[in-house]
C-alpha cells in the first residue's frame, strides 16, 4: 500500500503527501491561534482528502486484524482531526465575524486574492441572509417604523489584530515596526531564525499569511 | 489551544522502538516506516510506539535524553541560569508523559526520571512567573521567549497575552485622552469667544 | 423607567451562559410595546418643538431609549442564536423535543437553515475530487486509541455498528466500541467514556 506522490501543477514540481501534511498542520496551528482569517489551503485540504480516500480503500482490502489496518486507520484518523479541526475554525471566524469578513472578500475577489473557498463565501452569505430575516422576524419588523432598518455595519463585529500572540522565526526577518502609543519611538525589532516572541498580531500579519512565521 | 492539542502535535516526534514482530516498511502519509525486524532497534512517530506498546507488540527505546545524569545536568543548568536553557526538544514534555505513562518498565528508574522532570519543569515555571510579572512591569508589549517549548507558552495562555491586551487598552484610552486635552487647550487658546 | 425591562431580559440570558432558556416572548412583547409608546410620545412632541424648545431634551432621551431597546432586543436574539447554533452541533440537524421547545417559531426556523447551510457547506468538501463531503461534527477530539471503554447511561436499544455486529445498549452497561462510531451518542449524552 503506498502513499502517492502527488503533482500539484501550480509549481510544476514534485510534493510528498507528507509535505502536504506538514504543510497543512502548520496551517491548522496558525489558523487556531490568529485572530483573524487566513487566506485557505483548500489545495492541501484537497490533497490529503484524495490520500485518505486512497488509503481507505486499500485497508479495506485488509483483514480485520491485520496490524496495517489499525495503524492506517489511527494515522487516518489524525488527519482528519486536523481536517475537521482546521475548517471548522474557519467556519467559526466566519460565523463570528461575517459582515466584516463578506465586505473585505468582495473587494479580495475583485482582486483575485480571495481567502475563502467559494463554498465558505457561499455559507458566509447565506448566515448573514438568514441573520438578517431571523432578526426581522422577530425584532425588526415589529419595532416603529424608522428603527426597522437591519443595520449591517452596526452590527458587525471585527477580528482584534492588536492582541497579542505567540511566534516562532522560521527564518531571520528585520525590521518589524512596534508602535509606540504614549511617545514618538516606534520601535524596530530584527527577529531571528527559530527566535520565539510574544507581540502584537498586527505588524506580522503579513509574516503569518506568506509563511515566514509561525504561530505558537 | 488546549493541552491535549499540544500533546496532539508533539505525538509526531519520532521515538526509537524495538519491534517484537517483522513485517515489511509501513507506507503512511507521514512517511515510510520500518521494515520492523523483530529485536532490531527502528523509528516510528509516537503515537504509533505508544500503540504498538499497548499491543504489547514493541519495547520503547529510551530517549537518550531521559537519564538521570543528563537530567540531573539539565536540572542544575536550568537553576544556575537567569535564562531559560535548551530543552532536549520542543515536546520534551509530552514525550515524557505518554513514554512513562505506557512504558514505565521500558525506561531505566522511570519514578526518579519523572520527578526530575517535574522540578525541572516547575523551575521553568517560576522562572517564566518572574518574566512574566517582569514583562508586565516594564510596560508589556513585547517580549522574547527563547527555548520555551510549546505546551510552557500554552501554559501561560490565555493570561499573558490578554494582559497585555489589557494594557494596550489603556495606553490608547490614554493616549486618546491626552490627545482630547490637547485639542480643547488649542480650541481655548483659539481665543474664539463662542459659548458652547 | 424606560429600558428596564429590556435590562431584565439580558440578565436573565446572562445567569444561564452555558445553556438556553425558554424564549421570553411574553417579555419580548412588552418591550416592543414600550417602544411604541416612546415612539408615538415622541413625534407628538417633535411637532411641538417648534414653539418649545425645551421639549427637544426630552424628545432625545426617548430616542436613546428606543435606540437602546432595539440595541439590547437584537443583543438578546444573536446570544441565543449562538446558543443555538452550538445546539446543531451537539444534537446534529433534529433536536430533541425538550429542546425544541425552548425555541420561538423564527428560531426553529433560524435553526433549520442554519442546519441546511452548515449541511451543504460540508457536502460541498471535496467534491471536486469525487469526495463525498465530511461531517465536521464528528472527529472533535484528537484520536487516542480506537477503541474506548463506554458505560451506557440510558436503555437506548440496539445498535448496530460498520461492521455489522449488533450490539444493546442497556442502562448501566459497559462496552468495548470503536472510538468514531460512539461519538455521536457521547455528546447526546447516552454514552459516558469511561477513563
Amino acid at each position: 500500500m503506498d502513499a502517492e506522490d502527488i503533482e500539484l501543477s501550480d509549481d510544476e514540481e514534485e510534493i510528498t503527501a507528507e509535505s502536504v501534511l506538514k504543510t497543512l498542520q502548520n496551517a491548522w496551528q496558525n489558523e487556531r491561534l490568529a485572530p483573524e482569517i487566513l487566506p485557505h489551503h483548500n489545495d492541501m485540504v484537497e490533497c490529503m482528502l484524495g490520500q485518505i480516500q486512497h488509503m481507505e480503500r486499500n485497508i479495506n482490502k485488509l483483514p480485520k486484524t491485520d496490524l496495517r489496518s489499525c495503524i492506517h486507520k489511527m494515522e487516518l484518523n489524525r488527519i482528519k482531526y486536523i481536517i475537521c479541526n482546521y475548517l471548522k475554525t474557519r467556519l467559526g471566524k466566519i460565523e463570528k465575524y461575517c459582515i466584516a469578513i463578506v465586505n473585505e472578500e468582495k473587494q479580495r475577489i475583485e482582486a483575485g486574492t480571495n481567502y475563502l473557498t467559494p463554498s465558505e463565501f457561499r455559507y458566509a452569505q447565506e448566515y448573514i441572509t438568514n441573520m438578517e430575516s431571523h432578526l426581522k422576524n422577530t425584532i425588526l419588523n415589529h419595532v416603529p417604523g424608522n428603527m426597522q432598518s437591519f443595520e449591517l455595519n452596526k452590527m458587525a463585529i471585527y477580528p482584534n489584530f492588536y492582541c497579542h500572540v505567540f511566534l516562532k522565526a522560521n527564518e531571520t526577518i528585520n525590521g518589524i515596526i512596534l508602535e509606540d502609543l504614549l511617545g514618538d519611538q516606534d520601535e524596530e525589532i530584527d527577529i531571528e531564525e527559530d527566535s520565539q516572541h510574544i507581540l502584537q498580531y498586527k505588524p506580522i500579519a503579513d509574516l503569518v499569511k506568506n509563511g515566514k512565521v509561525q504561530l505558537v | 489551544m488546549d493541552p491535549f492539542e499540544i500533546e496532539f502535535i508533539g505525538e509526531n516526534r519520532i521515538v526509537s522502538i524495538i519491534p517484537n514482530f517483522s513485517h515489511d516498511k509501513i507506507y503512511l502519509i507521514c512517511g515510510e516506516f520500518g521494515p520492523f525486524r523483530a529485536g532490531l532497534p527502528m523509528n516510528v512517530p509516537l503515537w504509533l510506539a505508544v500503540m504498538l506498546k499497548q499491543k504489547q507488540k514493541c519495547r520503547i527505546v529510551p530517549p537518550d535524553w531521559m537519564d538521570m545524569e543528563v537530567l540531573e545536568n539539565i536540572k542544575e543548568e536550568e537553576k544556575r541560569s537567569r535564562f531559560f536553557t535548551k530543552m532536549p526538544h520542543e515536546h520534551y514534555m509530552v514525550e515524557a508523559k505518554l513514554l512513562l505513562g505506557a512504558a514505565a518498565e521500558d525506561i531505566p528508574r522511570a519514578s526518579e526520571v519523572k520527578t526530575i522532570i517535574k522540578d525541572i519543569w516547575d523551575i521553568r515555571m517560576s522562572k517564566l512567573r518572574t518574566s512574566m510579572d517582569a514583562l508586565m512591569k516594564s510596560g508589556g508589549s513585547y517580549g522574547r521567549l527563547d527555548h520555551l517549548t510549546m505546551m510552557e507558552i500554552n501554559s501561560v495562555k490565555p493570561l499573558l497575552p490578554q494582559a497585555m491586551d489589557e494594557l494596550h487598552k489603556i495606553k490608547m484610552m490614554t493616549r486618546t485622552s491626552a490627545s482630547a486635552t490637547l485639542n480643547n487647550s488649542t480650541f481655548t487658546q483659539s481665543g474664539s469667544s463662542q459659548n458652547i | 423607567m424606560f429600558g428596564e425591562k429590556v435590562i431584565e431580559l439580558l440578565k436573565e440570558a446572562e445567569r444561564n451562559s452555558d445553556t438556553i432558556d425558554l424564549y421570553n416572548d411574553e417579555k419580548i412583547r412588552q418591550i416592543i410595546q414600550e417602544m411604541h409608546i416612546l415612539f408615538k410620545m415622541n413625534m407628538d412632541d417633535a411637532n411641538a418643538t417648534t414653539e418649545n424648545k425645551s421639549l427637544w431634551t426630552t424628545v432625545q432621551v426617548r430616542h436613546s431609549a428606543l435606540e437602546r431597546n432595539k440595541r439590547c432586543l437584537l443583543a438578546y436574539l444573536y446570544n441565543r442564536m449562538n446558543k443555538i447554533k452550538t445546539l446543531r452541533w451537539e444534537f446534529g440537524s433534529v433536536l430533541p423535543p425538550d429542546v425544541r421547545e425552548l425555541l420561538s417559531d423564527s428560531e426553529y426556523e433560524w435553526f433549520s437553515k442554519y442546519s441546511t447551510n452548515l449541511a451543504s457547506y460540508m457536502r460541498s468538501l471535496g467534491e471536486d475530487i469525487g469526495y463525498s463531503g465530511i461531517d465536521l461534527t464528528e472527529n472533535l477530539r484528537p484520536p487516542k486509541s480506537l477503541y474506548i471503554e463506554v458505560l451506557c447511561v440510558t436503555d437506548y436499544g440496539k445498535l448496530e455498528l460498520e461492521d455489522g455486529d449488533v450490539i444493546m445498549l442497556k442502562k448501566n452497561s459497559r462496552h468495548y466500541l470503536p472510538t468514531e462510531e460512539c461519538q455521536t451518542l457521547i455528546r447526546q449524552g447516552v454514552l459516558k467514556q469511561i477513563i
